[in-house]
């Protein structure tokens, strides 16, 4: 009875609202509608019941109040500060985030609003399953005090230095154990003390077993948290009795003006040379800069120096501090003005009305979009650690466990990510021994293809096979022009295979997409068979140009860093001929069913592919990222009709992700025209993450 | 006749990363409109690390572009790394031995530049690349001094000659590189690399111009 009682007066709410606008708003509806919404605290959906209009008309009432200056929302003076400050700090040093305590209302002490701010930051910075490396400090262990978090799983806390036997209220055992406790986390302690009594000594202690085992958590530390200690002479570093005085002085005679986790920097936050760097336990520059995420918390005009030389030497990239010290380090490194008013620039003028189920952002599993290929590595690693494994501790450059061997030729192919499986699912026992790794849909630098090569090389030469793409091309060139400064012999086979590229006339200028994983495997067999280079090269070019594809999208892909798609697609239009970075098909189309779309792929291959009855083949029918297993098959079965009216036999087949481009829905057909030897190397035994042949 | 000095110049080209470092984000944004929204962090990363590679070092003007070309050609991929890194070895290269620039010197260096980024890429003027930016900077600065203008002076043509160019860039339609794939959707927007190049340009010049002598 309730309900009926609502919908009654509700009706009675609209049959009086559209026509009569009370008085006291004039005639401005935005006027109106800003009252219902800012005073009245009414929702859109509240307000547009009540005008009798749309909840978009509402939305574009709001917004456009503010351009006209109706409405003007102000940040409160010293919070906007503050703001603008760590905006500044953010941006100048390349933070990932900086958070900066308002300017003191005199009510509390700075170690106690910086020890709530930093605890505040790193209850949103811990994840379950985090190593955080704790240093000491008074900062530190008012962080601690001020710090609760209990949502969270496998966390392990550990101490960042050795003890000490100083008697301050701050040490690293306590630091640590209190942030521990807070949390909810296991405690790992660096049993020893921090400054052993001679070089000797510490080398003895840590090879003592207990200590290389929590040597071995430290390194692991993907978080670290500190305080920056100024050298001035009333600091704490000199008080707290932790340093001897006479090493401080030395240290002081060489320009040291900070201490980050124990160790001594100069103003351009170099590490400095010393008496204690040898009788140190505990975490060192290099280790902290190897964490993802240095949290420092520090505050107070005479650590400016000491603060900015850490933000110059890289060991920070979240600080915490308050406005005051902000402002101080800003201005120390030249940075006198900033724009106060970057956070309230107008919006946009252009205020398009849309449906308000309208989406501009796509939803992706991101944490940072700037993070999402290192990630993506650290996950591929720790996944496919059977397969793969980093050269020289990058992820840039991966080489196969079980592939690289002396008297083979090494295979190393790569391109750009977003392709998953794509090229990184191929490294392993009888395929490619290494990959190079770039960015989303951006070719790898030299470098890591240089290191690939190496890492890749028995002594018998290194075959590049790669898509054909300019910037690829660029840097794979440059990596073997580096590589054969090493003497190591490079040939190189671009794949060409999408058939809607380029007209046949053009072959090579065609781009590489799904077929090349026909040519890795090829190559790879014949690597692994022990052929030749110039064999394995022949050989990889005859697979590549016997192999045949074309894609065809339905809707776009969209990219982790702008969450947009990145070109349009009608709503009952496709593309046949798209390529794996959505570069322009052959011709846009209305939708029609999957044999027709499979007729007209097939329709261009045999065009292409001079088969004849009793001819062979392998087939790939490779999804773009987003289209199911259940419509590949769909467009397979179509396929095995097509080939089988030509009595053409497929002799291997695969189906499913085999060279995405993200999120694009969407297929492609390749084609393997096979010959006996292509056949032979075809079943040759393989073993990587996404390919395995037995 | 206006010169300044490799030897003591060096520090423009920290003052050319620092000006790629602060505009990352834009340089993002407008990538982010017909790219992937990423040449501000490459930029800035690889600016960056020539510059912490380079401070205190107190190297001459040449060094410090190659230092700053070796490393965005090997250290950061795509195709901007090796057309930028290709560009500034060549600047270096054309200034090995100088021990004072002078407007000859400085343009020899601008077309080595050029004839790099257009002998690796395929791009033409047009096309809505950084070349709309580098090529009519390139043709001002020589016809400045051709008509007999100042070092100084021409420095200046160069600067308003990139600019306009890189606004040119506006009214383009891609036709390389991945914004091509947008066709007639490229249009309206700034390029991002004629947008990086204008920067470098200016700090380029601005730079030299401070230090004429």
């Amino acid at each position: 009875m309730a309900s009926a009682k609502k919908v009654a007066a509700n009706k009675a709410g609209l049959a009086e609202g559209p026509d009569v606008m009370p008085l006291r708003y004039g005639d401005d509806p935005y006027v109106w509608a800003c009252w219902l919404y800012y005073e009245e605290g009414r929702t859109q959906g509240e307000i547009a019941g009540i005008m009798g209009i749309s909840r978009a008309t509402v939305n574009s009432y709001l917004a456009d109040a503010r351009d006209r200056g109706i409405v003007k929302i102000s940040l409160e003076p010293a919070r906007l500060s503050s703001l603008s400050i760590a905006q500044e700090l953010k941006r100048h040093f390349g933070l990932t985030d900086c958070l900066v305590v308002p300017s003191d209302d005199g009510s509390r002490a700075l170690i106690d609003r910086l020890g709530s701010a930093g605890g505040q930051a790193l209850a949103k910075l811990l994840k379950s399953g985090d190593t955080l490396a704790v240093a000491w400090g008074r900062t530190t262990l008012s962080i601690a005090e001020n710090l609760s978090v209990s949502n969270l799983q496998d966390v392990t806390v550990v101490q960042a230095t050795g003890g000490t036997r100083a008697t301050f209220a701050y040490t690293p055992e306590l630091c640590a154990s209190t942030v521990a406790t807070a949390i909810g986390a296991r405690l790992v302690n660096i049993t020893a003390p921090a400054i052993v009594s001679s070089v000797g000594v510490r080398s003895a202690i840590l090879q003592e077993p207990l200590l290389e085992e929590q040597f071995a958590v430290l390194a692991r530390a993907n978080k670290a948290l500190f305080g920056v200690s100024s050298l001035r002479p009333n600091s704490t570093i000199h008080t707290s009795g932790f340093f001897e005085s006479v090493s401080i002085q030395d240290y002081l005679a060489k320009n040291a003006v900070g201490v980050v986790a124990g160790r001594f920097i100069d103003p351009h936050g170099h590490p400095v040379a010393g008496p204690l760097d040898e009788r140190t336990i505990g975490i060192s520059l290099d280790m902290l800069k190897n964490i993802a995420t240095r949290i420092a918390v520090a505050g107070g005009f005479d650590k400016v120096p000491a603060i900015l030389a850490a933000l110059r030497g890289g060991y920070v990239n979240i600080l915490v501090t308050d406005a005051a010290t902000g402002r101080g380090i800003l201005n120390a490194d030249g940075v006198t003005e900033f724009d106060q008013k970057a956070s309230q620039r107008s919006r946009s003028k252009e205020t398009v009305q849309l449906p308000s189920n309208f989406r501009t952002h796509i939803k992706k599993f991101l944490n940072n979009p700037n993070d999402v290929v290192e990630e993506m590595l650290d996950g591929v690693t720790k996944a496919h650690a059977a397969y793969i494994q980093p050269v020289k501790g990058s992820n840039r450059s991966l080489v196969a466990k079980n592939g690289p061997r002396k008297g083979k030729v090494g295979l190393v192919i790569g391109g750009g990510t977003g392709h998953e499986p794509c090229f990184l699912g191929y490294v392993g026992k009888g395929l490619a021994d290494a990959v190079a790794v770039g960015n989303i849909f951006s070719s790898p630098p030299p470098t890591p293809i240089l290191e690939c090569t190496k890492a890749a090389s028995g002594g018998e030469g290194v075959l590049f096979v790669y898509g054909n793409y300019a910037g690829d091309v660029m840097n794979f060139e440059m990596a073997a022009e580096m590589a054969q400064d090493e003497k190591i012999e490079v040939r190189t086979v671009l794949t060409t295979d999408d058939i809607a590229s380029s007209p046949i006339e053009d072959r090579e200028g065609r781009r590489g997409v799904a077929g090349n994983v026909f040519v890795f495997k090829i190559a790879g067999a014949a690597c692994d068979r022990g052929l030749s280079l110039a064999e394995c090269e022949a050989v990889t070019r005859k697979a590549n140009n016997r192999t045949f594809t074309m894609g065809v999208a339905l809707e776009p892909c969209s990219l982790p860093q702008t969450r947009r798609h990145n070109f349009e697609i009608g709503p009952d239009d496709i593309e046949i001929g798209m390529g794996i970075h959505g570069e322009r098909g052959v011709v846009r189309d209305q939708m029609m069913p999957a044999d027709e779309i499979t007729d007209r792929i097939m329709d261009r291959i045999f065009s292409e592919m001079k088969a004849v009855q009793g001819d062979r083949v392998a087939v790939l029918v490779n999804s773009f990222g987003a289209t199911p297993l259940m419509e590949l098959y769909i467009l397979f079965r179509r396929v095995a009709q097509r080939l089988s009216a030509k009595d053409i036999s497929i002799e291997a087949n695969w189906v499913g992700h085999y060279c995405t481009s993200l999120d694009m829905v969407g297929a492609s057909i390749s084609i393997l025209h096979l010959d006996s030897e292509l056949s032979e190397l075809l079943h040759h035994p393989c073993d990587a993450a996404f390919l395995r042949v037995r | 006749m206006q010169t300044f000095s490799n030897a003591s110049s060096g520090d423009i080209v920290l003052a050319m990363a620092d000006r790629i470092v602060e505009n990352r984000a834009y340089l993002s944004e407008i990538d982010g409109k017909i790219g992937d929204g990423d040449h501000g962090v490459n930029m800035a990363k690889g600016f960056g690390m020539a510059a912490e590679r380079l401070k205190g070092k107190n190297v001459s003007f040449g060094q410090s572009l190659d230092t700053l070309g070796t490393v965005l050609m090997t250290e950061i991929g795509g195709s901007m790394g090796p057309l930028y890194g290709v560009m500034f070895t060549e600047f270096a290269e054309k200034l090995e031995g100088a021990e004072e620039i002078d407007a000859k010197a400085f343009s020899d260096m601008l077309h080595a530049g050029l004839a790099g980024v257009q002998s690796i890429g395929s791009a033409k003027v047009g096309d809505k690349t950084l070349l709309d930016t580098l090529s009519p900077a390139v043709e001002a600065f020589d016809a400045a001094i051709a008509s007999g203008k100042s070092f100084a002076d021409a420095l200046e043509a160069l600067v308003a000659a990139s600019e306009q160019g890189r606004d040119s860039t506006i009214d383009l339609v891609a036709k390389i590189g991945r914004a091509s794939r947008l066709g007639e959707r490229s249009r309206g927007v700034l390029d991002a690399g004629a947008t990086s190049c204008a920067i470098i340009l200016k700090e380029l010049s601005l730079g030299a111009s401070g230090k004429l002598h």
